[in-house]
C-alpha cells in the first residue's frame, strides 16, 4: 500500500483555469450566434480565423520558446473570439489573423504567457489594429439581417455603409439598439445576447457583478450629468461588451473589491470624458487599456484589514 | 440570525460537506485487542512512561506522568498486559515514546475519584481534575485544557464557548454527539463555567445540523447563563478566530490569544471528557472518530486512545477501494499518514480514506489572478500576493503583508483554479519564519 503524503487541502474545488474559461465561451454563445446571424458567413470566417490564429500561434510559441503547452486552458480560444467580436464583419481575414497574432505573441507570450500580460490581449491587439489600419477597423455595415420585428427594416441592405450610432446618436430606435439592428463590431451590436451571457457567468460564478454594472452605471451617470440621455449611451457602441466581457478580464484588474471599484469607476469616467471630447467615435477599448495600466498601480494603494489588526478589547 | 464571518468558503457543497454517508449513524464502540499510545499528544513536554513491560494495567490507570507546566498524565485505554515501552513514528514530527498494552478484554476501571454533580463539585478542584484526567483539546489542537481554565493574571474572560461548529468535510463525530449526548456536553459547559467563574455559556453549532441544534437546546432548557447559537454552514466556521468573531463579534487581536478577546473556546468533545471527568472521575480514555471514505461501512466509532488507523478502518468495514491517501482529520486540514500501523490519538477527531484517483496530485499552472483566494481568505489576507513573494522567496515581504496571521485553513487552495498549493506554501514559509526569526 502506497500512501500520498501532502499538506491539505487533500480535496479542491473541480473549478480549473480551463473550466473557467470554458464558461466564459459558453457567455459568449449568445453573442457569437447574434453576430454570425446578423452580418452572415462573413462574420463567422472573421470569428474562426482569428480563433484558430490564436490557437496556433500560442501552440507555435510556446513550442518554439520550449514552454509548456497550454492551449488546453482555452485562454486563447477566448481571447481569439473576443478579438473577433471587436472587428467589423468586413474585415478582411487578414486582419483577424493578425490582430490573435499580436495579442497572443506580442501582449500574452512575450510578457510570460497566462497571468502575466498586464493589458488584456484582445483589446491591446484591437487598439493596435485601429491604429494601424484605422480605415478597415472602422467601416461598419448595417447587418445584413435583423433580430425580431423592426420598424426600420433596410430591405436588403446588405453592404450599405452607415454611420456608428455613437456618431449619429438617436439614429436608431431603443428596440435595435437592443436586439442589434445597427452597424457596429460582430459582437458587441447585439446588447440582449452580452446581458445573457453577463447574467449566466453571475449564475456559475466566473465573474462578481461590481466591475460590469458600476462601469457602466458611472458612464449612464456621467452622461446624464452632461445633458444627455444614459440609456441611449450605455445601448451604444462596445460599452456593454467591454464592460462584461473585457474589463473583467482576471489578469488586468485589480484584486481586491475597493481596487476593482476604483478601476470600474476610472473605466466608466475615461469612456464618458472620450465619448465627450469626440476624440474617437469609440472610447471603450482606451478607457479599458488605460485602467489595465492603472492596475498594479490601483494594488499597490488599496488593502484591508487582516482580522486581528483591531484594538485591545477593553 | 444566523452568525457569520467574513470570507470562507463552502468546501465539497455538492456533497453535503462529504458528511452524508455518516451523519445519520449512531455511535458504535470500537475496542481493540491492542492499543499503542504515545506519551506526548498535547502541546507541552512529553510525559514520563511509569510503567514497564509485563505490567498489569487497568482501564484509567496512570501510565505516564505530567512533566512541566503543560503536562498531563496518560492513562491506559484499556485493561491488560503492558507489551512494550518503545520509540515509534507517530503523527508528530519525530518519533514518540509509545506505550503498548494488550487487551485482557475485562475493561476493569482502576478506582475513580468523582467530584459528583457539576454544580456542587467544588469550584477550585474542578482544575485539577481536568488535568489528572488528562484532557486536552479535542478538536484537533491538543491544547491542555486545565492551562485554558486558569485565567491569567491581568486577563479577564465573560464567555465560554463550547465549539460545535464541526466545519471541516467528512466529520460527523461532534454532530453525532451533540445529538445523543447532548446532556454530557452541557455539564461539561457548567463545569467550565463554574471554574472559571463565567456567567455566559454558548454552544456554537453549524446549521447544517438542525437535529443537533434542537436536542442542544431542548437540553439547555432552564440552565443557567448557557444559550445555543446557531452558525451559518461556512469554512472554517469552527476555526477559533472565526467563531469567536461569528458568536461576540470581537476579533482575536493578531499574535494574541482568545483571551484577548476575553473568551475562551473548547470543542464540544472536550466538554464531554470533562463532566466524565468531574461527575465520574474517568480520565480520558476514548474519543468519538468518524472513518469514511474510501471504506466498506462509514461509521462513527468511539474509539480507545492508541487504536491504530487499521483497527478504526476494519472496524469501518475495511478498504472498499485501492487506498491512495489516508488522513487523519477532515479534507480541508487533515495530516496525511504515511501507513495504517499509526495510532489515533485524543485529538484525532475522523480517519478519511481517498481512492487512487481521489489522491492524484493536481499539477498546477500559472495563477491567473481571478480573485479566488482573496474573497475566500477569512484573515483577509492576500494570498494571490503573498504567493508571489513567496516565490521570490521574500519572507521578510510575506512577514510584512501578515503571513503569520494566517491560519493555515486551505480555503485559498480548495478554491485556487490553478491548483496552486497556497496553503502548503504559506505554512512552510511561517515555518521558515519563525525557526530564522525573520
Amino acid at each position: 500500500m502506497k500512501l500520498r503524503l501532502s499538506t491539505g487541502p487533500h480535496l479542491v474545488n473541480r473549478e480549473s483555469t480551463q473550466t473557467l474559461m470554458l464558461d466564459v465561451l459558453i457567455a459568449l454563445v449568445p453573442t457569437t450566434a447574434a453576430g454570425i446571424y446578423l452580418f452572415g458567413t462573413k462574420a463567422a470566417w472573421v470569428l474562426a480565423v482569428a480563433v484558430i490564429s490564436a490557437v496556433v500561434c500560442e501552440y507555435l510559441f510556446q513550442k518554439l520558446a520550449r514552454r509548456p503547452v497550454r492551449v488546453m486552458d482555452l485562454s486563447a480560444v477566448v481571447t481569439g473570439l473576443i478579438l473577433g467580436l471587436n472587428l467589423p464583419a468586413e474585415a478582411p481575414l487578414w486582419l483577424p489573423a493578425i490582430g490573435s497574432a499580436i495579442a497572443i505573441i506580442l501582449v500574452k507570450e512575450l510578457f510570460g504567457g497566462i497571468g502575466h500580460n498586464f493589458m488584456n490581449p484582445a483589446l491591446l491587439a484591437r487598439g493596435i489594429l485601429l491604429a494601424s489600419w484605422p480605415a478597415r477597423m472602422s467601416v461598419y455595415h448595417l447587418p445584413a439581417r435583423v433580430l425580431g420585428v423592426t420598424e426600420v427594416v433596410p430591405a436588403g441592405a446588405d453592404v450599405i455603409s452607415a454611420a456608428t450610432p455613437l456618431i449619429r446618436p438617436g439614429g436608431y430606435q431603443m428596440y435595435d439598439l437592443l436586439m442589434g439592428n445597427i452597424p457596429g463590431t460582430i459582437g458587441e451590436v447585439c446588447k440582449i445576447a452580452i446581458l445573457i451571457g453577463f447574467l449566466y457567468m453571475l449564475f456559475v460564478g466566473t465573474i462578481r457583478w461590481h466591475i460590469p454594472v458600476i462601469f457602466v452605471g458611472t458612464v449612464a451617470l456621467m452622461t446624464w450629468v452632461m445633458g444627455g440621455d444614459p440609456l441611449r449611451s450605455v445601448l451604444s457602441g462596445g460599452l456593454l461588451f467591454g464592460a462584461v466581457f473585457m474589463a473583467t478580464d482576471y489578469v488586468t484588474n485589480p484584486m481586491l473589491k475597493v481596487g476593482q471599484v476604483i478601476f470600474a469607476i476610472g473605466c466608466g469616467v475615461l469612456v464618458s470624458v472620450i465619448r465627450m471630447t469626440k476624440a474617437f467615435p469609440e472610447g471603450v477599448t482606451y478607457a479599458i487599456l488605460l485602467m489595465n495600466i492603472l492596475t498594479p498601480l490601483i494594488d499597490r494603494w488599496t488593502s484591508r484589514r487582516v482580522y486581528g489588526m483591531v484594538k485591545k478589547h477593553a | 440570525m444566523k452568525l457569520s464571518f467574513k470570507g470562507g468558503i463552502h468546501p465539497l457543497k455538492e456533497l453535503h460537506e462529504g458528511k452524508g454517508k455518516t451523519s445519520a449513524l449512531p455511535i458504535k464502540d470500537l475496542v481493540p485487542e491492542r492499543v499503542c499510545i504515545p506519551v506526548d499528544m498535547h502541546i507541552g513536554a512529553p510525559s514520563e512512561p511509569c510503567v514497564k513491560k509485563g505490567d498489569q494495567v487497568k482501564l484509567g490507570q496512570v501510565i505516564a506522568t505530567p512533566v512541566g507546566g503543560f503536562g498531563i498524565p496518560v492513562h491506559a485505554s484499556v485493561s491488560g498486559e503492558v507489551t512494550a515501552v518503545v520509540t515509534r513514528q507517530m503523527l508528530g514530527k519525530k518519533p514518540s515514546t509509545c506505550i503498548e498494552i494488550a487487551s485482557d478484554g475485562q475493561d476493569e476501571w482502576v478506582a475513580l475519584g468523582p467530584l459528583g454533580d457539576v454544580e456542587k463539585a467544588p469550584a477550585d478542584k474542578i482544575v485539577q481534575q481536568v488535568k489528572d484526567a488528562g484532557i486536552c483539546g479535542l478538536g484537533g489542537a491538543c491544547f491542555p485544557a486545565h492551562i485554558k481554565l486558569m485565567i491569567p493574571e491581568g486577563k479577564s474572560v465573560d464567555t465560554v464557548i463550547l465549539n460545535g461548529a464541526e466545519c471541516e468535510t467528512f466529520l460527523t463525530a461532534d454532530h453525532r454527539l451533540m445529538l445523543e449526548e447532548p446532556q454530557r456536553i452541557l455539564k461539561g459547559l457548567r463545569a467550565i463555567m463554574r471554574a472559571m467563574q463565567v456567567a455566559a455559556g454558548v454552544v456554537a453549532i453549524e446549521d447544517n445540523k438542525p437535529d443537533a441544534i434542537k436536542a442542544m437546546k431542548e437540553a439547555a432548557q432552564g440552565m443557567e447563563g448557557v444559550r445555543v447559537a446557531i452558525l451559518k454552514t461556512k469554512y472554517p466556521q469552527g476555526g477559533e478566530k472565526q467563531l469567536i468573531d461569528a458568536v461576540t463579534k470581537r476579533q482575536v487581536p493578531s499574535g494574541g490569544l482568545p483571551i484577548d478577546a476575553h473568551v475562551v473556546v473548547f470543542n464540544v468533545g472536550t466538554a464531554a471528557a470533562i463532566a466524565d471527568a468531574v461527575t465520574e472521575g474517568k480520565p480520558l480514555i476514548s474519543r468519538i472518530t468518524t472513518v469514511t471514505g474510501a471504506v466498506n461501512s462509514p461509521s462513527n466509532l468511539r474509539i480507545r486512545v492508541g487504536t491504530s488507523f487499521q483497527d478504526a478502518i476494519d472496524a469501518a468495514g475495511g478498504f472498499s477501494e485501492e487506498p491512495g491517501k489516508i488522513f487523519a482529520g477532515g479534507s480541508m486540514t487533515g495530516l496525511a499518514i504515511p501507513n495504517t500501523a499509526i495510532s489515533l490519538t485524543k485529538a484525532n477527531n475522523g480517519v478519511v480514506v481517498l481512492n487512487q484517483k481521489e489522491a492524484v496530485k493536481k499539477e498546477p499552472s500559472p495563477c491567473i489572478r481571478c480573485g479566488r483566494c482573496v474573497e475566500a481568505c477569512p484573515s483577509l489576507l492576500n494570498p494571490q500576493y503573498l504567493n508571489v513573494l513567496n516565490d521570490r522567496a521574500d519572507l521578510a515581504g510575506m512577514k510584512k503583508h501578515n503571513v503569520m496571521d494566517c491560519t493555515v485553513c486551505g480555503s485559498c487552495s480548495y478554491v485556487c483554479p490553478a491548483k496552486i498549493e497556497l496553503c502548503a506554501n504559506f505554512k512552510e514559509a511561517k515555518e521558515k519564519i519563525t525557526a530564522r526569526r525573520v
